[in-house]
């Protein structure tokens, strides 16, 4: 999987979470072309995918990966979904997680 | 004895010889003198009694417009009519050489009354033909008589050097037919002037124009007599001379009726004092007789406004005449207006003095309004600055405190979850629970500062987002399609999150409704609940605050809360 976030101890402490619960973290990414850059190189089956990145929002990135039927995304935000409105459920992602909320439990839970 | 600066003593000589007041025994004695030619020579009494009384009659106009500066070229080309028209009579001297002068000079003077006509009141040309028919007049009357002079057949032409008698009468008939046409092209052009004249232009140049249009009339008459039957009518000719002196009649009948509009400046006081609904414009145009006149208000930076307080531009056109009014020394006004109105100095001057004062009144109403409009613009820009502030800062919270505390929230969790001591995984989940709760209150802060979905998504859906997280169940009817300027849907978010805070806190409803509706470029925001009223906006309240949010949009705010009849809050915003 893939973890992108423009915050770097955020992508560290996410990334000792999730290996922690089994998961194969294959690269990071801190902005929107490293992670389209990413995902055509690596080709992972997960993308934890930040909202707020300073080239492009979360939502365009996630438009863009789910329509070439790419891997699956996750979102997070250390806003509510409430924030957000319809773009979260029409950007064609799996699930959305506040950050703060982030565990093995909730990620398993928003790829069901 | 010192001497004398020669220049400075012929100086006053000087101007006594150009003063046109001269014209007036000039032309008693130029008449008396050519009368008595007349009767020397046996010349009919009508004819002697029509010259002189027309020459007198042009100069007595000529006297009358004296003093008016607008009219200083009429002064002078009605004098030289007069002094034309008598010189033609000079054909009725003895002398070869005075006979000789007449012959050439016999018509000038029509020419000279067609420039005074055409040019009136300051050589202002209204037809780009104009000076065409001046040039006509001129090549008719004076090089017509000088050419018919040099094939003239009678002995007492001392300029005649091929005498002809056909010639002669073939460069008369040429002069016949050319005149008709001048003198049609002519009246053409009078009777337009006539049409185009308006207000002050009408009262003053009217009768003379009217005049010389029915005189103009006349002399074609005679004209077409005299080609239709190729020979002179002197009886027609004497009427047509005649009626030419309806032009100076004229000329002194448009002065009278300019100075009979006087009186009606001294109604102005009354008409000013009254509770009049028409503008101030308006009542002087109406005093001035001039339908065109604008008044611009000098504000104290030299800037001109409308009664409104927008700003206007002085007119640089001279088609239009810009008069000042000052009060206490100092201009308060001008007046845009027909430079005909300046033919009536004492008018202008008249109603200038009477409306200075209310003028005054007015400009400074003006300067209030020129302010107002600019504290408004300026409060625009302060509540929009204040906007794009909260904004940043909002962004600044996200991105700094709130991305750091959430990574410390998932870093506890997880620790957490890793140790294998109960009362250390107790210590790390209260401490992951209070970082929770101040990143719900950092979230909670961020949204009221500037809520990121209202920027993204708009008032409805943002507004749908406030009735979810409220504490009772909220509904929201209506619905406002598109986006709004950023300050209105600010505006209007903040009134339905104020009204609602407020309500959950103090009403004890039951429930609460929100309606946005956008019509008629208005967006009417309203929110209402069942709770036990007697509500009103309170100073150093939230909903105090946005008032001067909306008030800088021209906006409205009024609260309806009777004690145990609920609350309605109702926001109005314009929104074109």
């Amino acid at each position: 999987m893939l973890i992108v976030d423009d915050h770097k101890p955020f992508r560290a402490v996410a990334r000792e979470l999730l290996e922690g619960a089994g998961y194969i973290v294959t690269g990071e990414a801190g902005d929107a072309a490293e992670a389209l850059a990413a995902i055509a190189a690596e080709a992972p089956d997960v993308v934890l995918l930040d909202v707020q990145l300073p080239d492009q929002d979360g939502f365009a990135v996630a438009t863009a990966v789910t329509a070439s039927q790419g891997p699956a995304v996750v979102l997070i935000s250390s806003r509510e979904a409430d924030a957000y409105g319809r773009r979260v459920v029409s950007c064609g992602a799996c699930g959305f997680i506040p950050k703060s909320k982030l565990s093995a439990a909730t990620f398993a839970a928003a790829l069901e | 004895m010192t001497s004398a600066d020669p220049a400075a003593a012929t100086q006053p000589m000087r101007d006594v010889l150009r003063d046109p007041v001269l014209v007036a025994p000039l032309v008693v004695a130029a008449g008396l003198g050519v009368g008595a030619l007349g009767i020397h020579a046996h010349i009919s009494e009508t004819r002697i009694a029509t010259d002189m009384g027309l020459a007198w009659a042009l100069a007595a106009a000529a006297l009358v417009t004296l003093g008016r500066p607008r009219r200083r070229r009429a002064t002078w080309l009605l004098a030289a009519a007069a002094f034309a028209l008598l010189g033609a009579d000079l054909e009725w001297a003895d002398t070869h050489a005075w006979w000789t002068l007449g012959l050439v000079f016999e018509q000038l003077w029509i020419a000279v009354l067609a420039v005074l006509l055409l040019a009136l009141p300051e050589g202002r040309r209204s037809s780009p033909v104009t000076p065409w028919a001046i040039a006509g007049a001129f090549a008719v009357t004076l090089a017509g008589q000088v050419a018919g002079a040099l094939v003239e057949p009678d002995v007492r032409d001392l300029l005649s050097v091929a005498p002809h008698a056909g010639a002669a009468h073939a460069i008369d008939r040429a002069q016949e037919f050319a005149g008709a046409a001048v003198a049609l092209v002519v009246l053409v052009l009078l009777l337009q002037r006539l049409r185009e004249l308006r207000g002050a232009a009408r009262r003053s140049q009217g009768p003379p124009l009217a005049g010389a249009a029915v005189a103009l009339t006349v002399g074609g008459v005679w004209l077409g007599l005299v080609i239709a039957s190729d020979g002179s009518r002197p009886r027609v000719e004497t009427i047509a001379r005649a009626i030419v002196v309806l032009l100076p009649i004229g000329v002194v009948v448009g002065i009278l009726w300019s100075r009979l509009r006087q009186p009606e400046a001294s109604e102005l006081v009354v008409e000013l004092q009254a509770q009049n609904p028409a503008t101030m414009g308006e009542r002087l145009a109406g005093a001035l007789g001039d339908p065109t006149l604008e008044i611009a208000y000098r504000l104290a930076d030299g800037q001109y406004v409308d009664a409104s307080g927008r700003a206007v531009e002085l007119p640089r056109d001279p088609g239009r005449a810009v008069t000042a009014i000052t009060a206490g020394g100092k201009e308060v006004a001008v007046l845009v207006h027909d430079p005909a109105l300046l033919d009536e100095p004492a008018l202008v001057e008249s109603v200038r003095a009477t409306a200075a004062l209310v003028l005054e009144i007015e400009r400074l109403a003006a300067e209030v309004r020129s302010q107002l409009a600019e504290v408004r613009a300026s409060r625009e820009r302060i509540v929009s600055a204040a906007d794009a502030e909260r904004r940043r800062i909002e962004r600044n919270l996200h991105d700094g405190a709130q991305q750091r505390l959430v990574t410390l929230s998932v870093a506890l969790g997880l620790e957490a979850s890793r140790v294998d001591s109960a009362a250390t995984t107790d210590v790390l989940s209260r401490a992951q629970n209070e970082v929770e709760q101040a990143i719900t209150e950092l979230r909670d802060l961020a949204r009221g500062i500037h809520p990121t979905l209202l920027r993204d998504e708009g008032l409805q859906i943002a507004v749908e987002a406030l009735a979810r997280r409220a504490s009772i169940p909220v509904t929201v009817n209506g619905a406002v399609h598109g986006r709004l300027p950023d300050s209105i849907e600010l505006a209007a978010y903040f009134v339905v999150s104020e009204a609602l805070t407020n309500v959950t806190k103090h009403a004890s409803p039951t429930e609460a409704s929100v309606t946005l509706v956008r019509e008629s470029g208005v967006l009417r925001v309203t929110v209402t609940d069942d709770g036990v009223g007697g509500a009103r906006i309170a100073n150093g309240s939230g909903l105090a605050g946005l008032r001067d949010r909306l008030d800088a949009l021209d906006a409205t705010l009024v609260i309806d809360s009777r004690p145990t009849q609920g609350t309605t809050v109702r926001a109005e915003l314009p929104c074109e």
